[in-house]
């Protein structure tokens, strides 16, 4: 059970870095013509889809190396307005992204930090 | 590929880069807001433009900004009537640039924020990466 938790903490952390570089290049073409907001798909859309590994049966098998966040891709985010030049990001939006990521992050952290302490309690 | 938090700081660093050579051009207009032509009759100076493009990172697949161009604004010159001027033509009337110093300071100000969200991005990648570090402190 602790297992599967550290796997979606390890998940969660991930996908919430992926939404950190969206944001990140969001903010740095904010001035720029033409470039449309990106956004991740939703955690749920992550957690749902289970990404099914090829088995090796012969050691000349490749294993491609295939990530649970294979997934997890950008997608356009819905552009609330537009500027003359096309640009739709919203630099206030980007900035209350940057803040929801930045706190869950570190509620992350904080429940696998907490879970580490439990489990290492049991173990003394 | 690369990890996806330093790519975001690298996106970052090359907004602030982007901001700050707009910041550069901004600065060269204002100064040379009344700066008129060496000789009689002559240009001058033409208002300096700043235009940016999003550049794929190659290895990260990041969108990337960089500075595609410095462009001159074509714009005409405004013509003052100022005869003492050694710029003066024969009719006494100096080309001055076409710098409009209210929409430099509304393109600095635009940058000057632009580049304060960049450096929140970049704090908040790095405070990031140091939680995920701090994680092993204690363990």
């Amino acid at each position: 059970m602790s297992i599967y938790l550290f796997q979606v903490a390890s998940q969660k952390s991930e996908w919430l870095s992926a939404r950190q570089t969206a944001v990140a290049s969001n903010v740095a073409n904010v001035n720029t013509p033409g470039y449309r907001a990106l956004d991740v798909q939703p955690f749920s859309a992550v957690l749902n889809t289970s990404p099914l590994a090829m088995a090796s049966t012969n050691i000349g098998h490749l294993t491609p190396a295939i990530s649970p966040l294979d997934s997890l891709r950008t997608i356009e985010a819905d552009p609330s307005e537009e500027t003359l030049s096309g640009n739709s990001v919203n630099l206030e939006q980007q900035m209350i992204n940057l803040g929801d990521t930045s706190r869950d992050f570190s509620m992350t952290s904080n429940i696998r930090r907490a879970f580490h302490q439990l489990i290492l309690s049991s173990l003394k | 590929m690369l990890d996806p938090l330093q790519t975001s700081l690298r996106i970052a660093a090359s907004g602030l880069q982007a901001q700050s050579t707009r910041l550069r051009v901004v600065s060269e207009n204002i100064a040379n807001a009344q700066s008129t032509g060496p000789s009689a009759g002559a240009d001058p100076f033409a208002r300096k433009t700043v235009s940016f493009e999003s550049e794929v990172d190659r290895a990260s697949g990041a969108n990337l900004v960089e500075v595609r161009a410095i462009g001159v604004d074509e714009s005409p010159f405004r013509l003052e009537r100022d005869v003492g001027n050694p710029a003066a033509d024969a009719d006494g009337m100096v080309k001055m640039p076409n710098v409009d110093v209210l929409v430099e300071l509304a393109d600095m100000r635009e940058a000057n924020r632009s580049y304060e969200a960049n450096l929140q991005v970049a704090k908040q990648s790095a405070d990031m990466l140091s939680q995920t570090i701090a994680l092993m402190k204690d363990a």
